[in-house]
């Protein structure tokens, strides 16, 4: 069987949940225009070969439900011949979907998937609209339910990581992250997005206004100061904050992954490929520290060394985790999200997966570097990490 | 003419401005609030670059003012969503916004001069025949109608609300010699009706009614200190709860209003009563003086008569004024023997007649003090009123004395009165030994559910007016007593309506009030038509008597709990099913039980002012009178189609749980506790009482059939269960709850849940309050639940264990 590669792609710019550009607009919408823009990219490609549209979402209910996987493959690419369906691992959901893709591509089951993540944390509560666990469970393993800031909480204190260190780190995020979009880093990761805004003015008359959304709207400039004056959110004398964790966000991304033969006779050229993907399971009290275990175990799976690693997109659910995988794994610092993380750039959960990777993709190839590892922590206790090798 | 009051400007937004604003809103009108532009752009002003032209920068001053009273505490708004009733504005660009308000209220700077030139300005816009008030509470009335027009001068009175004016009851209506008699009847009614205060028509005197007695009182008594030797603490022990006066007393209540406010209105009182023969006493002692010039004013300052300091470990301490060394020092302990007879005597006329008859210094004190603030109040008929009832009326509103002065005369008996009177070689008006010598012995008579007064012109007792309306237990309970015990009375308040009220400690509820209320609901089935539940305490209830409980869970009288337990859910359920409307008429606190007995209600009438919740957690516990229950079925009952229910339980799982108690009647309805389109709210507490009769007197004559028992509780069982156990893991898991916490929790989810049934069951309210019953009993069987309470019952103080 041959490979599979990553032809190209892209992700929308990341709205804040609730408040920014996106705070209306459906994840359906969103995910489909960045299809769009993928097909043309590579007018190449004759649509009705695509053999599946794999969508990762975190929370697939209410707007997101009824399959929005299926619901993207109709509405961006307008053939019902493409079928399409929904992934759910949290947090590596996007990423999860290429690994899908290019293991069925490898296996000889498909030769063209498009694969990534869409989430609306605007149009969703965090965790869905009916959360209902298991009493049993309940009773003998809650933290098993735990919400992730009380993770982030027992990470802190079971890793000693301080609050002056997660603050120090979130305040880096963003630093980063507003360098970034100063000099343009993400302008080829992202397909700007134009929304319809229908509202009534103060007399209640109906009025319509378009705007374009092509900017990150997390970062902000920060001091350690302001961070260390918000409140400990999860725990009463805790240390995790709104400043040192993730936001919440709205986005989509997607890549096109094609088979060797497929590349070769459209002419493509691949920019990539999933060289490994792992997913392990660790305690889900301490969720955070899943990548600890996910990447070695996905590096070696590539053949590779840790030292073969140019850069990581450790994706920042709080900086309490971020801090321990650091220290634990003894990855490099200065290869670790250069260009700023989910602490500023923010976290659409079933998204960041993908969005991760194509950020990765665009910086390697600017550097001209081999290889990138994507990771991140999952809830209920699990870690993720891929290693991406640039053509 | 009708007059309808929809809109309302309030010029001037300082403490008053703004606070009586949210008052007017409180009540559903519609609000201007309009201030001056500042003078000049602030720091951060300058620094945003805001423009002098923009609201912004023009608003400031009346934002400002608003937004800090909207913060303070006691809110003086009663639901935050109310202030949206409120407009803010500046006097430069919006002053025209008045033309269309009802009733146009000046609180702006107390000098003559500036209130001048806003009335000018007023009057450029002020449509004719609009209400125009002043709320000055030392400035002639009549002074500030120079240059008026006659439709101002005519539509024009002083209207003087105290302050917090959202909590003190007191509204001083005084009209110009030139005010329209309709205007004043009005304002009369209106204040009383729709504001819910206590209305006093004044005469155009110095200070009015209020303070000018009420800082007679002050000032004789800061006199009386240096006299007699008594420390601060003293003074604020004898003159605090004891004698029907507030927490704060003397000296805390002169820290909160500020030094400087008193003093002032004692200076303005010196100047301006020449002919008042206790003028001496407005003269400031020396230690006054000097607290003065020190700028020891009080909160405002951050010391007075008490100083709040940090000790070397960061514990709060609060220390008191040497007022012969002007130090602070330590809190003394307060001694003294007639304080200790007096002390366990509940009812307040019986205690007040032992204080006086105190051998020691502080019934020399008593004495001392009443024997002057009679002969005072006397010389002030017809100076200040020609009418005694307003005085007691505008001290006990005004500076929330339980008993005016009149009435505590009374209380002692006329002689008994007039002798402390000549011990203080004070003289009492003329008027008072011609009422002794034409055999009248008392201010006040009642007879057949009529208060009267002893009116000083005819010489005779004639009926205080406006009590044709109200049903007053006060005047009712002596002639229409029906049945009582040592903790109930059961009165007939006409129309075949009965009224039960508690007279137990903080009103709570224990086997006398339990038997109470089951003879109430017995006579009224037999021979009445409805009974209302209300009473004239200073709270409705505290809640179920914790001390029983607290004995028959530490002596293990497991069973006699148990019995104890179920009879209160009984007589819940008694409540309910009763043949006859029962009405519930809750005012200040309702906890607990109290809480319980309005959940059972066919309807509650509120007080405004209504401090409602289920508070169990407190002690350890779950409601166990029916209020867990109540909650389970109002969740059941406010379930749609398809909706997510589990969202909706955890809503009301959390009001119990976190012991939510409303800050207002209006809260109580967001809480849950009262229900939409049943219960009514009263801003009036005076008529809160007829109210609650009419609304019982409805039901019964449209023709009142019991509700049927069914079975209608829909219950989640396992569905709503585990994010019982996983929310209260989690709240415990973030520090933000006890172990013990935990466990009362996840007892107080599976009573809600219905416990472990596999699918949604609809079962009885008898299903649910057995296991109310039997978490409540597990919960008395736990040694953290028996500390708590034992805390409450002996220290008074929720323990967090």
């Amino acid at each position: 069987m041959g490979r599979a590669y990553i032809v190209t792609g892209y992700r929308t710019a990341v709205g804040k949940a609730g408040k920014g550009g996106f705070r209306f607009y459906r994840p359906d919408d969103l995910a489909a225009n960045v299809v769009k823009h993928i097909m043309s990219k590579v007018p190449q490609l004759d649509k009705e070969r695509i053999d599946d549209v794999i969508v990762g979402n975190a929370t697939p209910e209410a707007e997101q439900g009824l399959n929005i996987g299926r619901m993207i493959s109709l509405m961006g690419l307008d053939t019902v011949k493409v079928p399409g369906m929904t992934v759910n691992r949290y947090c590596s959901s996007g990423l999860e979907t290429i690994a899908i893709a290019t293991a069925k591509i490898e296996a000889g089951m498909a030769n063209c998937i498009i694969a990534g993540g869409v989430e609306s944390m605007s149009v969703m509560a965090m965790g869905g609209w009916r959360i209902v666990p298991n009493p049993a469970v309940g009773k003998k393993n809650p933290n098993w339910y735990w919400g992730m800031g009380l993770t982030a909480e027992a990470v802190a204190k079971d890793f000693k990581v301080s609050r002056e260190d997660q603050d120090a780190f979130a305040l880096q995020s963003h630093e980063k992250a507003i360098a970034a979009i100063k000099s343009g880093r993400f302008e080829d990761d992202i397909v700007p997005i134009d929304v319809k805004h229908i509202f009534l003015d103060e007399n209640e008359k109906r009025q319509e206004k378009i705007y374009t959304v092509d900017t990150d709207e997390g970062p902000r400039s920060s001091n350690l100061e302001g961070l260390s004056r918000l409140r400990p959110v999860f725990a009463n004398g805790g240390s995790v904050t709104a400043g040192n964790s993730s936001q919440t966000s709205d986005g989509a991304a997607f890549c096109l992954v094609m088979s060797e033969d497929m590349v070769n006779e459209l002419g493509l050229e691949p920019i990539a490929r999933l060289a490994s993907y792992s997913v392990v399971g660790v305690e889900p009290k301490i969720m955070g520290v899943g990548p600890i275990d996910a990447i070695p175990k996905a590096i070696a799976a590539a053949g590779l060394k840790q030292n073969d690693i140019s850069l990581v997109e450790l994706n920042e659910a709080f900086a309490s985790q971020s801090l321990a995988v650091i220290r634990e794994t003894g990855l490099n610092p200065d290869i670790i999200n250069v260009n700023g993380g989910a602490i500023a750039l923010g976290h659409p959960l079933g998204c960041t997966g993908a969005k991760l990777t194509v950020q990765i993709m665009n910086e390697l190839k600017k550097r001209d570097e081999k290889y990138g590892v994507v990771t991140m922590c999952i809830g209920t206790g699990q870690g993720a990490a891929g290693v991406i090798e640039m053509l | 003419m009708n007059r309808h009051i929809r809109k309302v400007a309030i010029i001037g937004s300082g403490v008053m401005g703004s606070r009586i604003a949210c008052h007017f809103a409180n009540i559903g009108c519609e609000v201007e609030l309009l201030d001056i532009v500042p003078s000049e752009l602030n720091g951060p002003e300058k620094k945003k670059e805001v423009s002098i032209d923009s609201d912004q920068f023009k608003n400031r001053i009346v934002n400002e003012a608003l937004t800090s009273s909207l913060n303070s505490n006691p809110s003086p708004i009663y639901r935050k969503s109310f202030a949206s009733r409120i407009r803010t504005g500046n006097l430069t660009d919006d002053l025209a916004r008045i033309k269309d308000c009802d009733w146009i209220i000046e609180v702006v700077i107390e000098r003559l001069d500036i209130k001048q030139q806003v009335f000018e300005n007023i009057e450029k816009h002020r449509t004719p025949g609009t209400l125009i008030t002043t709320n000055t509470s030392g400035i002639p009335i009549n002074l500030m109608l120079e240059g008026r027009s006659n439709d101002f001068k005519k539509h024009f009175c002083g209207s003087h609300f105290f302050n917090p004016p959202r909590y003190l009851q007191l509204l001083e209506i005084i009209p110009s010699e030139e005010t329209d008699s309709e205007v004043i009847d009005f304002l009369m009614d209106y204040g009383q009706r729709f504001l819910g205060k206590k209305t006093v028509f004044c005469k155009d005197t110095p200070a009015f009614i209020a303070n000018r007695v009420g800082v007679y009182s002050i000032m004789s008594l800061f006199h009386a200190v240096e006299e007699m030797g008594l420390t601060v603490e003293e003074v604020d022990k004898l003159s605090g709860p004891i004698l029907g006066r507030p927490k704060s007393a003397t000296f805390r209540t002169c820290d909160v209003v500020g030094l400087d406010t008193l003093v002032h209105v004692a200076n303005g009182l010196e100047d301006n009563c020449p002919d008042d023969e206790e003028k001496e006493l407005f003269k400031l002692p020396d230690y006054i003086s000097k607290m003065v010039e020190n700028g020891w004013l009080g909160s405002k300052t951050n010391q007075g008569f008490y100083k709040k300091v940090k000790d070397e470990n960061g514990k709060s301490e609060i220390l008191t004024l040497d007022l012969n060394t002007l130090e602070y020092r330590k809190k003394a302990r307060v001694k003294f023997p007639t304080l200790d007879m007096a002390k366990p005597i509940d009812d307040l006329k019986t205690r007040t007649k032992m204080l006086f008859m105190g051998m020691d210094k502080a019934g020399e004190f008593y004495r001392k003090l009443f024997g002057g603030l009679f002969a005072y109040v006397s010389n002030r008929l017809p100076e200040i009123t020609d009418d005694l009832y307003k005085i007691d009326d505008a001290l006990k509103a005004g500076f929330g004395w339980e008993l005016g002065p009149f009435e505590t005369w009374d209380i002692l008996g006329l002689d008994q009165g007039l002798k402390m009177i000549d011990g203080e070689n004070k003289k009492a008006a003329a008027w008072v030994s011609e009422m002794k010598e034409t055999g009248i012995k008392s201010f006040y008579k009642t007879e057949k559910g009529v208060k009267y007064f002893y009116n000083v012109s005819c010489k005779a007792y004639i009926p205080i007016p406006g009590g044709e309306e109200i049903v007053s237990l006060e005047v009712l309970r002596s002639e229409n007593k029906v049945w009582g015990n040592s903790d109930t009375t059961i009165v007939d308040i006409g129309d075949g309506i009965l009224n039960l009220e508690f007279h137990t400690k903080m009103n709570t509820i224990g086997g006398g009030v339990i038997e109470g209320i089951q003879k109430a609901l017995t006579l009224a089935e037999t021979e009445y038509k409805g009974l209302v539940i209300s009473n004239t305490g200073q709270n409705f209830s505290a809640g179920a008597n914790v001390g029983m409980i607290f004995m028959m869970a530490i002596e293990q009288d497991y069973d006699e709990l148990n019995f104890a337990i179920k009879t209160f859910q009984e007589t819940m359920m008694r409540v309910r099913y009763s043949n006859i409307p029962v009405v519930v008429a809750p005012h200040n606190m309702a906890l607990g039980g109290g809480c319980e007995i309005s959940l059972h209600a066919d309807k509650v009438v509120a007080h405004a002012e209504l401090y409602m919740g289920l508070v169990e957690f407190g002690v350890g516990l779950i409601p166990g009178g029916g209020g867990t229950k109540e909650f389970a079925k109002r969740l059941s009952d406010e379930y749609v189609a398809g909706d997510i229910k589990i969202n909706r339980m955890r809503e009301r799982f959390l009001t119990i749980g976190q012991a939510k108690v409303s800050t207002s009647a209006y809260e109580a309805f967001d809480l849950g506790y009262l229900r939409e389109g049943i219960d009514e709210i009263v801003v009036s507490r005076e008529y809160q009482l007829t109210r609650a009769k009419e609304s019982c007197l409805k039901m019964a004559n449209k023709g009142y059939v019991a509700p049927k028992r069914e079975k209608n509780i829909t219950l989640m069982g396992q569905e709503g269960l585990g994010i019982v156990y996983v929310g209260a893991n989690t709240m415990f898991s973030g520090n933000y709850m006890s172990e013990h916490d935990l466990l009362i929790s996840e007892k107080l989810g599976f009573v809600l849940c219905g416990g472990d049934l596999s699918q949604n069951e609809t079962v009885s309210e008898q299903y649910v309050l057995d296991l109310e019953r039997k978490a409540f009993l597990e919960l008395c069987q736990e040694k953290k639940t028996l500390e708590r309470l034992e805390s409450i019952v002996k220290k008074g103080k929720i323990l967090r264990n």
